[in-house]
């Protein structure tokens, strides 16, 4: 691969790289797993990108490589969420912004969000990134009318996993 | 759902607490190698390949004359050169596999070729324990029905063993084996294939879900 390609995958990569890290932290429970996904990740990108030819945007093109990585292709071990872990990795709520029941909700639901299975994991992780059900819908590969149906069994399924 | 659009909103602004990697530590991260599924089933299977070829190679000279002197010595030479060309072929299958999976596809056509891929490897594991069971069937069948040539072959007169249920128990021990044996081959199997794909299995059937 030449130099060239190489810079510019880098640039785009250095400049987009929080989509990356909030995959790491959705589908990780340690520092460790989350850096071998980032290099996973970045690995599969690369691999990729001599074929992305641009007719989408670069992070849009991310989002689709970085999930199947952390969905299919990545070995993950199966290392419980200790609370330690949980406490350094999960959304960090600044205390002094927030009241402490805000801040509470939020930390369970982004708890409960680490609790569903990967598939409604991705699909919650599009929709807090704000993404629209089409490409919702392209990334994972289902109809957009699926893609809707299932985003509402998802917030079921963390209504459940809140009010037990 | 109140919570997740306020998680949401939290989402957006938040993204300059997340860890930032430095355009050198990137860089560095594109000479790594990879180690996703596809390429382990890969690896694992040429590493059979090599883990049964040398076990073949290293076979005592008395086995082998064993064999010839029992009169399947070839046979047994030529069936175990068609066993390893068959080997290969699965080997080329595994490397195409490889090869084809587009981790630019969607997530579901994705999961759809590396189950391609899991099939292969089923077919690869029937394939070696069939023909396992198989061989030691017809072996043990052929030893039996000439357990008075063997007993000669193998000299065990002078040695001492009684003529008398040696056949019995000659192809009672040679079963014992092989189905300690074949419990090794399904557990390593097990092991290395199944987990390596379990969870792959049911994010799958999740995405079938979504379809139903």
């Amino acid at each position: 691969m030449n130099k060239e390609l190489e810079h510019s995958f880098v640039i785009q990569l250095e400049k987009n790289q929080n989509i990356v890290h909030k995959i790491c932290r959705l589908y990780t429970n340690d520092q460790d797993s989350h850096n071998d996904l980032f290099q996973e990740i970045t690995i599969q990108l690369w691999r990729a990108f001599p074929k992305f030819r641009g007719d989408s945007k670069f992070s849009t093109w991310m989002y689709r490589v970085a999930l199947n990585t952390a969905i299919t292709l990545y070995r993950k071990s199966k290392r419980q969420i200790s609370t330690q872990d949980f406490e350094s990795i999960s959304f960090k709520i600044k205390a002094e912004e927030y009241d402490d029941t805000i801040e509470q909700q939020l930390k369970l639901m982004y708890g409960a969000v680490k609790k569903l299975n990967d598939i409604d994991k991705a699909l919650v992780f599009l929709y807090l990134e704000d993404k629209s059900y089409r490409e919702i819908s392209e990334t994972l590969g289902i109809t957009e009318v699926n893609a809707r149906v299932k985003m509402n069994r998802a917030k079921d399924k963390l209504r459940k996993i809140l009010n037990p | 759902m109140d919570e997740l659009d306020k998680l949401k909103k939290e989402w957006q602004s938040r993204e300059h607490e997340l860890p930032k990697i430095s355009y050198n530590d990137i860089y560095k991260m594109l000479l790594k190698k990879s180690s996703s599924i596809v390429k382990w089933i890969f690896i694992i299977s040429v590493a059979e390949l090599l883990f049964w070829l040398s076990l073949y190679l290293i076979i005592p000279d008395d086995n082998i004359k064993l064999m010839h002197d029992m009169g399947i010595g070839n046979i047994l030479y030529y069936s175990n050169i068609l066993h390893f060309i068959v080997f290969a072929v699965f080997i080329y299958f595994f490397y195409k596999n490889y090869q084809s999976i587009q981790v630019t596809d969607s997530t579901k056509m994705l999961m759809q070729n590396i189950l391609k891929t899991r099939k292969t490897v089923r077919y690869f594991v029937y394939y070696n324990v069939g023909m396992f069971i198989l061989s030691s069937i017809v072996i043990d069948t052929f030893f039996y029905t000439n357990s008075s040539k063997l007993y000669k072959v193998m000299d065990f007169a002078s040695k001492g063993v009684p003529q008398e249920n040696f056949a019995n128990v000659f192809v009672i021990t040679q079963i014992l084996v092989g189905v300690v044996v074949i419990g090794l081959l399904l557990l390593f199997y097990w092991l290395v294939y199944g987990i390596l794909l379990k969870r792959l299995k049911s994010n799958y059937s999740e995405l079938q879900k979504m379809e139903s």
